[in-house]
């Protein structure tokens, strides 16, 4: 739940986010249409005032023309000096009444309207100043609007992408537990609209049913192996108990028992590749593990015990490694073999010639021993014990001791008795 | 520990029932039993196994997980509804649901063939001994006649468990674990405890065994009488 929230608050802040790009898509989106518009508005009021400034400015020069005409005199109001008009104006064919807008100072507009009578220029002018603050004031709305609508849509933007965002996070939380193993994890798709992530959801979905059917046909044809195996097994080893003592017998039961041990391996080594193996935890004293799983063993080796050794852990499965690990130094090592406890470490030494080369580069393969001890061992042993520490957290790591002898250091996920 | 030979005198030899489909290893079971003292009975699918169980009296069921007809899950279920003799099952395929849904069907304990014979009869021992151990006297507990822990009752000298003033029918591996409880009550005990005391494992012991016996029992003494303790494992409540 904690989580949960820590990963929103991310989400929320982190610049690259979907929520943020939809937000600013969705601010660009309408600050163009409030450009456009604003122009559009711009223009068309801008036209219109022209057009009454043009008829007003020819309503005054009407009257002062005839009267000119009339009269030979001109109305004082009106200009008639060629060197005071704008020069732009003069340079129209003024048979006809010509206007020129006037913005050279451009607080306060002109509109001038002239007309030549008998080659002597008339003109008017009328101030456009009021127009032009109208439509300064129309511009400042037009932009004041557009601020107000984005401070309502920006924010309803990134609510909006709040529903997509979550049910995309959950579609990577629910991959991330499918990759973490638990393969029931599903997101869920009914009664949802088509869109894309329904597509990506019902995929993940559909992906994980894939795997999980896989998983389980894997699990089912193990567990038939191992049942079709074991069965002949257990009647061979039974079988061979009930024979007469006798040489003959003493190797049959040999064979029995090798045949026995590679059958359990392989079997081992296919449950723990299928990833269905989970490790049952309990708090247990290492030392006692350690040493009950040497003692039935059978092998001799040297355990010493440092302090109290506590550990959480799957006691059987480290039961197997230990063995394993015990079983490997005392075929492929030379003994005393050394089984050293101390807090959550255990190593396992003996005074062979060490771990070959390749094993410790590229770590234990089945199958795969070193060509000298060929015919003793299957290389399975340290594939099984890497395979249960990789099940119980444990960290199992091989190395040779400068003055001669394999080691193998197990780590175990620490955890100290909570009482005492 | 003790190692106490089951009662083999000449009069009453252990009587055991192995239902086994693979006809080697029943007769070669059989046989290796045979020589370790017990009389042994063997059928080779489940129906028959229940009709044997049903004609004669055997002292503990040995059975195959995989039968044709009725399997061992079911048999044992079949069993159960009647009778509180001990069952160890056999398993070859080793998935856990094998091993869960046989303990869930009340058997006591459950071994992964291949076994060895000695490991066979190590558990059948320890098996018998549960059974038995009113007359092997030297377990614990002895605190007094009748315990008391809330409604239920447990008369530690007959053997016998009273809820609310009614018995309680309980198999052997259910009691003995409830006495373990009675002996320490209000005391956590751990799984791997409770596998040494109840089932003579050591570390290599499958702890579900002791989840599937503890919630058997719980079925038949109340629920809320054993607690959990995440982690560590279980307590008698007072």
């Amino acid at each position: 739940m904690d989580a949960d929230i820590v990963q929103a608050a991310r989400g929320l802040l982190n610049p690259r986010s979907q929520r943020w790009k939809i937000v600013a898509l969705v601010a660009m989106a309408s600050c163009a249409v409030a450009l456009a518009v604003g122009v559009l508005v711009h223009r068309s009021t801008f036209d219109r005032s022209m057009a009454i400034g043009r008829e007003r400015a020819q309503n005054a020069l009407g009257p002062v023309v005839d009267q000119y005409r009339r009269t030979g005199v001109a109305d004082p109001l009106s200009v008639q000096d060629p060197d005071a008009m704008p020069p732009a104006l003069l340079r129209q064919d003024l048979e006809q009444v010509g206007f020129w807008y006037d913005d050279r100072r451009p607080d306060i507009p002109w509109m001038w309207a002239a007309e030549s009578v008998d080659g002597h220029v008339i003109a008017v002018q009328m101030e456009m100043g009021s127009e032009l603050r109208s439509l300064q004031a129309l511009d400042r709305h037009i932009v004041e609007a557009s601020l107000a609508v984005l401070a309502v849509v920006v924010p309803l933007a990134a609510l909006a992408a709040e529903p997509p965002n979550r049910r995309l996070r959950r579609v990577a939380r629910t991959a991330r537990r499918i990759a973490d193993g638990d393969l029931d994890a599903r997101i869920g798709t009914a009664g949802r609209a088509r869109d894309e992530i329904t597509d990506i959801s019902s995929a993940v979905d559909s992906m994980a049913g894939a795997l999980q059917e896989r998983l389980l046909t894997e699990q089912r044809f193990t567990a038939d192996v191992a049942h079709e195996l074991r069965t002949p097994l257990m009647g061979l080893i039974t079988a061979s108990e009930l024979l007469p003592e006798s040489e003959a017998t003493d190797l049959v039961r040999d064979r029995v028992q090798v045949l026995r041990t590679l059958v359990e391996n392989l079997l081992e080594i296919s449950r723990l590749d299928a990833g269905a193996e989970s490790a049952d935890h309990a708090v247990v004293p290492l030392d006692q593990v350690v040493e009950e799983s040497v003692r039935r063993l059978g092998l001799q080796a040297r355990l010493t015990v440092t302090g109290d050794p506590v550990a959480d852990t799957d006691p059987r499965r480290l039961d197997r490694i230990v063995a394993n690990l015990v079983a490997n130094a005392h075929r492929h090592g030379r003994p005393p073999v050394e089984v050293a406890v101390d807090g959550t470490t255990i190593v396992i030494r003996d005074h062979g010639p060490g771990f070959p080369g390749e094993l410790l580069a590229d770590g234990p393969q089945r199958f795969r021993t070193g060509a000298a001890e060929r015919g003793h061992g299957h290389g399975l042993g340290l594939t099984i014990a890497l395979g249960q520490a990789r099940v119980i957290g444990a960290e199992l790591t091989f190395r040779n001791a400068p003055d001669g002898g394999a080691v193998a250091v197990l780590r175990l996920r620490g955890r100290t008795r909570p009482e005492g | 520990m003790s190692d106490l030979v089951a009662t083999s005198g000449p009069s009453a030899p252990v009587t055991v029932l192995l239902v086994e489909d693979d006809e080697v290893i029943r007769k070669t079971v059989g046989m290796a039993l045979e020589r370790y003292g017990y009389a042994v009975t063997s059928a080779g699918d489940g129906l028959t196994g229940l009709e044997l169980f049903r004609d004669g009296r055997h002292d503990l069921l040995l059975l195959d997980v995989m039968l044709p007809g009725l399997d061992g899950i079911g048999l044992c279920r079949r069993v159960r509804e009647s009778s509180l003799v001990p069952i160890l099952m056999m398993s070859a395929r080793g998935d856990s649901l094998d091993v869960v849904s046989g303990l869930e069907a009340g058997a006591d304990d459950y071994v992964a063939k291949p076994v060895d014979t000695a490991v066979l009869v190590a558990r059948i021992r320890s098996l018998l001994r549960r059974a038995t151990f009113s007359a092997a006297a030297e377990e614990p507990p002895k605190p007094g006649a009748g315990l008391i822990f809330g409604d239920l009752t447990i008369d530690t000298d007959g053997l016998e468990v009273f809820r609310d003033g009614e018995q309680v029918a309980l198999a052997p591996t259910e009691l003995r674990l409830l006495l373990e409880f009675a002996a320490n009550p209000g005391i956590v005990l751990d799984r791997q405890t409770l596998l040494r005391n109840v089932w003579d494992y050591g570390w290599d012991g499958d702890s579900r065994v002791v989840d599937l016996c503890v919630q058997r029992l719980r079925k038949k003494i109340g629920a809320e009488r054993i607690e959990t303790v995440r982690g560590f494992g279980y307590k008698l409540r007072r």
